[in-house]
C-alpha cells in the first residue's frame, strides 16, 4: 500500500503498452481488468489512509524533501482520482464495441488516464509542468484522431495556444526557485509569506496565473474550447469536457487558493467577476448556436465560470460548492455528450432545427437526456441543484452578485429549452446501433446524478467532511424559484431566440483568429499585472 | 493594422518595464539552498562527478521517465497522423528528386563513423564530463540521418522502430523499480548508499545507454516519417 | 543585463505570435519563446565567476545545476511540440490547399 500512488500511474500505462505490442482483439478485454484493479487499489488505499495518515506523502528516492520529487494526496486529490477512474471506465464502456480494433485509440486513451492520475498527485512544480505538456500532446493527437478537415484545424489551434500557456507557467517556476530555493509545493505553501512582497514574486504570480487561465478557459482565452470539443469524436468530447478541463481547475486551486493564500494579494474579487463574465458570455454564445455539440461546448465554458464564482468566494461552503460542482459537472456533461452522440448517429445531422421526435424514436436515450438537462439547470432532486445552492451561500445578502448568478441560471434554462425542442414531434426512422454497453454506461451516469441529488447529506459528510444541511430540497421557495426560471425562459425563447434576430447571426459566425487570441492573452496579462503592481 | 501593432509593442514594453524593476535587487534575494545541497551531497549520494547527470538520473529520475514517455507518444502520434492507406514501406523518399553532389556524399562517408563514435562517447561518459543520455542521443540521431544523404534507397521500417522504443521504455521503468528490492526506495540507484563509486556508475552508464538509444530511435523515426510524407 | 536580453527574446516571440498570418510562422514563434525561456533559466542559475557543475576538486564555487537539468527536459518537450505542429500543418496543406489562418478557420456551422 505504500506504493499505491505510483501504481495508479503505471497500471494504465503498462496496460496501454501491452495492448499496443500484442495487437490482438482479446488483449483489449484486459483493459477492463486494469480498470478493476485500479478501483480495488483505490479503495484499499482509502482504507489504509484512515489508519496511518503518513502514507499520504511519498518522497522518491528517500532524499531530502525539499530537493526531490514527492507525491502528496489529500482530500482534494483523492476525490478527483476517484472521479477520474469512474469517468474513464464509463467512456471505455461506451466506446468499446466501435473501437475495439482501433489499437492506437485505446493506447492513447489509457496513457492519458495514467498521466492525468499523475497530475493530480504530484507535489513538485516542474513535474506538474511535464505532466501538463504530456496531457496537451495526447489530447492534440486524440482531437485529430478522426482526420477530417476541421479536426486538424482544431488540433493545431489547441496545441499552439496551450503550449504558450504552459511555457509562461514554466517562466514563473524559475522565478520562484530563485527566491525560495525549492520547488516543492507543500514547502512553498508553508513558507510563501516570507518573501511574497518582492516584485519578482508578484511577476511570477502574474505569469503563472496567465498560463493557468489559458488551460482552464477563463474569459478572454476560451476560444479554443468550443472548437476542440465540438469536432472531436463523441467519447473524446465527453472526456474533454468532463475531465481534462478539471485538471486545469485543480491546478488553479493548488496554485492560487493554496500556494498563494498566505501572500495577501486580494485577487478574489477579480476572479469572482471574471467567473461571472465567463458564465454570462458562455450562455449568450450557446443561445446563438445551431450545432448540437457546440451548444454543449459553450455550456462547458459557462459552467466553468460558475465553478470559478464558487471557488473565488471567501466562505467555506461556497468553496465546497465549487468543488462539488466540478464533480457534478463531470457527471451530467458526460451524460449529455454521450447521449447527443447517439442522437447524431441516428439522425446523421447535427443541427438543432432539423432533428425532431427523439422522444418517440429513442425513448431510453431521451429519458437520460432529460435527466441530464434537469441536472444542469439546477432542478431540485438532481445534483446540479445541490452545488448551485451551495455556491449561492456566500453572496445571499449581496444583491448585485445574486442578480448576476440569476441571469446565468435563466440563460441556462432558456438554452436548454431550445435544446429540448429535439424531443417533440412524431416518430422518425433512425439508425440504431443496438449497443448495450453504451446504454449501460449512460444509465450509470444518470443514476449517479439522481443519487447525488437525493442523498447529498450523507455524501457531504462522507466525502467532503462538511455538514450540507443548509441545502433543503423540499423547501417550497426553491421549487417556486425553479418554475419561475422555466416560465421566464420560455417567454424569452418564444419571443427572442426563436425569431433568430440579426445579433444572433453575428454571434454564430464569430470566430476569433489565432492572432487575436494572442492579442487578448497579452491584454489579459497586462490587466492582471496592473491590478497586482499598482494597487 | 499599424495601430494594432503599435498597441502590441506598447503593451509588451510595459511588461518589459515590469521585469526590469523586478530584477533590480537580483543578487540580494538569491536563496542558495538548492545549490549548496547539490554541491555538498551530490557526489557522495549518487557517485557521479557531473552534478547535472546526478540530478536527472537520481534525484529527479521520475521526470526523465516521462520525458522518455513524451518522445514515445509524439512518435506514435506523428506516425498515426501521417498514415496513408497504400504501402508506405516501398514508397520512394523525397530526396530522389534532387541530386546530391558527389562532394557531399564523399564527406558524409568520412564523417559518419566519427560522428557516431563521438555520440557514443558522450553517452557513456555522461557522469564524468559534460554530456549524458539525451545529448548523446541527439548526436547519434544526426549521425544516422546522414545515411539518408549517402544512400537513398535504404530506409528504416518505422513500425519496427516504434516497437523497439516501447520495449526500451518498459525496460527503463523496470530498472527504475529495481531499487525497491535492494534499497527499499523507488526510482533511485539500485546500489546501496555505501557502495563504491564504481558500482554506482554501472547504474549510471546503463541508464544513459538506454536513454541515449531511445532518444536516437525516436528522432530517427520522426525524421523518417516526415521524409515519407513528402513523396 | 543578460536576463533582460532573454526576456526581450521571449517578448519578440509573443509579438510574432500576435501578428502572424501563417501557420508555420506561428509554430516558429512558439519555438522562439521556448529558446528565450531556456536562456532565461540559464541566466537565473548563473553565478558570477562560478564554474561548471562538475566536481573536479572539492571547494570551487559552482553554478546551480538544477536549472540546467530542468532545461534538458524542456528542450525535448519543445522539439516534440514543434514536430507535432509541423506534421499537422502538412496535413492541413493537403486538405485545404493553403496554410493561412484565415482560410483554415472557417466555422463548421
Amino acid at each position: 500500500m505504500y506504493l499505491a500512488p505510483v501504481l495508479f500511474i503505471f497500471i494504465p500505462i503498462l496496460a496501454s503498452l501491452v495492448v499496443y505490442l500484442f495487437k490482438n482483439k482479446f488483449a483489449t478485454y484486459m483493459l477492463f481488468v486494469s480498470q478493476l484493479a485500479l478501483f480495488i487499489i483505490f479503495f484499499l488505499y482509502l482504507r489504509a489512509l484512515q489508519t496511518s495518515p503518513e502514507l499520504s506523502l511519498i518522497v522518491f528516492g528517500g532524499w531530502d524533501e525539499r530537493f526531490a520529487i514527492s507525491f502528496f494526496n489529500d482530500r482534494l486529490s483523492l476525490i478527483l482520482i476517484g472521479l477520474t477512474i469512474f469517468i474513464m471506465t464509463m467512456v471505455l464502456l461506451y466506446t468499446f464495441k466501435t473501437n475495439q480494433k482501433e489499437i492506437n485509440f485505446l493506447f492513447f486513451l489509457m496513457f492519458l488516464q495514467g498521466i492525468f492520475l499523475g497530475l493530480l498527485q504530484t507535489n513538485d512544480l516542474f513535474n506538474l509542468f511535464v505532466f501538463v505538456e504530456l496531457m496537451t500532446v495526447i489530447v492534440t493527437i486524440l482531437i485529430a484522431y478522426k482526420k477530417t478537415n476541421h479536426s486538424f484545424t482544431a488540433a493545431i489551434y489547441y496545441l499552439l495556444l496551450n503550449a504558450v500557456g504552459a511555457i509562461f507557467f514554466l517562466i514563473g517556476i524559475i522565478l520562484i526557485y530563485y527566491v525560495y530555493g525549492s520547488i516543492n509545493i507543500q514547502y512553498l505553501i508553508q513558507n510563501m509569506n516570507l518573501h511574497s512582497d518582492e516584485n519578482l514574486i508578484k511577476l511570477a504570480f502574474v505569469l503563472m496565473m496567465s498560463g493557468i487561465s489559458i488551460k482552464a478557459a477563463f474569459f478572454p482565452l476560451f476560444t479554443w474550447l468550443p472548437r476542440a470539443h465540438s469536432v472531436a469524436q463523441t467519447s473524446i468530447s465527453a472526456l474533454l469536457s468532463g475531465l481534462i478541463v478539471k485538471g486545469a481547475l485543480y491546478m488553479f486551486i493548488r496554485i492560487y487558493l493554496e500556494m498563494f493564500s498566505k501572500a495577501n494579494y486580494n485577487m478574489s474579487e477579480f476572479f469572482f467577476y471574471l467567473g461571472a463574465i465567463t458564465a454570462i458570455l458562455g450562455v449568450v454564445f450557446a443561445l446563438s448556436q445551431n450545432n448540437l455539440k457546440q451548444i454543449l461546448a459553450y455550456h462547458t465554458v459557462s459552467q466553468i465560470g460558475i465553478i470559478l464564482m464558487g471557488l473565488a468566494s471567501a466562505s467555506e461552503l461556497s468553496y465546497i460548492g465549487g468543488l462539488m460542482h466540478i464533480f457534478n459537472h463531470a457527471f451530467f456533461k458526460s451524460l449529455l455528450f454521450l447521449g447527443v452522440g447517439l442522437v447524431i448517429y441516428g439522425y446523421q445531422t447535427k443541427k438543432v432545427y432539423a432533428i425532431r421526435g427523439v422522444f418517440k424514436s429513442m425513448p431510453w436515450t431521451s429519458i437520460l437526456l432529460i435527466i441530464g438537462m434537469l441536472s444542469i439547470t439546477g432542478a431540485p432532486l438532481f445534483n446540479g441543484f445541490i452545488s448551485k445552492t451551495l455556491i449561492k451561500y456566500d453572496f445571499k445578502d449581496d444583491f448585485f452578485k445574486m442578480a448576476l448568478f440569476t441571469v446565468v441560471n435563466i440563460g441556462t434554462v432558456t438554452s436548454f429549452i431550445k435544446f429540448s425542442q429535439i424531443l417533440y414531434g412524431p416518430k422518425v426512422a433512425v439508425l440504431k446501433q443496438n449497443n448495450l454497453t453504451q446504454l449501460i454506461s449512460m444509465s450509470l451516469l444518470g443514476i449517479g446524478c439522481i443519487f447525488i441529488g437525493i442523498f447529498y447529506i450523507s455524501i457531504g459528510q462522507l466525502v467532503f467532511n462538511t455538514d450540507l444541511s443548509y441545502v433543503k430540497i423540499f423547501d417550497v421557495r426553491q421549487w417556486i424559484e425553479y418554475f419561475t426560471y422555466i416560465f421566464i425562459g420560455m417567454i424569452i425563447y418564444v419571443y427572442v431566440v426563436k425569431k433568430d434576430f440579426k445579433p444572433f447571426k453575428i454571434l454564430r459566425e464569430l470566430s476569433v483568429t489565432f492572432e487575436n487570441a494572442n492579442y487578448m492573452f497579452i491584454l489579459y496579462m497586462v490587466f492582471i499585472s496592473l491590478l497586482m503592481f499598482f494597487r | 493594422m499599424l495601430i494594432k501593432r503599435i498597441t502590441i509593442i506598447l503593451l509588451l514594453s510595459f511588461v518589459l518595464y515590469l521585469f526590469i524593476i523586478s530584477i533590480a535587487n537580483l543578487s540580494d534575494i538569491y536563496n542558495s539552498a538548492g545549490k549548496d545541497f547539490f554541491a555538498d551531497n551530490g557526489f557522495y549520494d549518487t557517485g557521479s562527478l557531473n552534478l547535472v547527470t546526478a540530478i536527472y538520473l537520481d534525484y529527479r529520475l521520475f521526470d526523465s521517465l516521462f520525458e522518455a514517455g513524451i518522445l514515445l507518444i509524439t512518435v506514435s502520434g506523428i506516425m498515426w497522423i501521417s498514415e496513408y492507406n497504400i504501402l508506405t514501406k516501398n514508397a520512394p523518399l523525397m530526396l530522389d528528386k534532387q541530386k546530391t553532389s558527389e562532394l557531399f556524399i564523399t564527406f558524409s562517408r568520412l564523417l559518419y563513423p566519427i560522428m557516431f563514435l563521438f555520440g557514443i562517447y558522450i553517452i557513456t561518459n555522461g557522469h564524468l564530463s559534460p554530456g549524458g543520455g539525451f545529448q548523446g542521443g541527439a548526436i547519434v540521431a544526426t549521425a544516422v540521418l546522414i545515411l539518408y544523404y549517402i544512400d537513398i534507397s535504404k530506409s528504416m521500417d518505422v513500425n519496427k522502430l516504434l516497437n523497439i522504443e516501447k520495449i526500451l521504455f518498459i525496460l527503463l521503468v523496470s530498472i527504475a523499480f529495481i531499487s525497491l528490492l535492494t534499497r527499499n526506495e523507488v526510482f533511485t540507484n539500485f546500489v546501496p548508499l555505501d557502495g563504491s563509486t564504481e558500482l554506482k556508475s554501472i547504474y549510471l552508464i546503463l541508464l544513459n545507454l538506454i536513454i541515449g538509444t531511445k532518444v536516437a530511435i525516436g528522432l530517427i523515426a520522426i525524421f523518417t516519417v516526415f521524409l515519407k510524407e513528402g513523396r | 543585463m543578460n536576463p533582460i536580453l532573454s526576456f526581450i527574446v521571449i517578448l519578440i516571440g509573443v509579438f510574432g505570435l500576435a501578428t502572424s498570418k501563417n501557420i508555420i510562422k506561428s509554430i516558429f514563434c512558439v519555438s522562439i519563446i521556448e529558446v528565450g525561456t531556456i536562456l532565461l533559466f540559464l541566466n537565473f542559475g548563473m553565478y558570477e565567476g562560478g564554474s561548471i557543475p562538475i566536481l573536479n576538486s572539492i571547494g570551487i564555487e559552482i553554478v546551480d545545476p538544477l536549472p540546467q537539468a530542468i532545461m534538458i527536459t524542456t528542450i525535448i518537450i519543445g522539439s516534440t511540440i514543434t514536430s507535432l505542429g509541423l506534421m499537422l500543418s502538412v496535413k492541413i496543406f493537403h486538405h485545404y490547399g493553403s496554410i493561412e489562418w484565415k482560410t483554415v478557420l472557417k466555422r463548421d456551422i
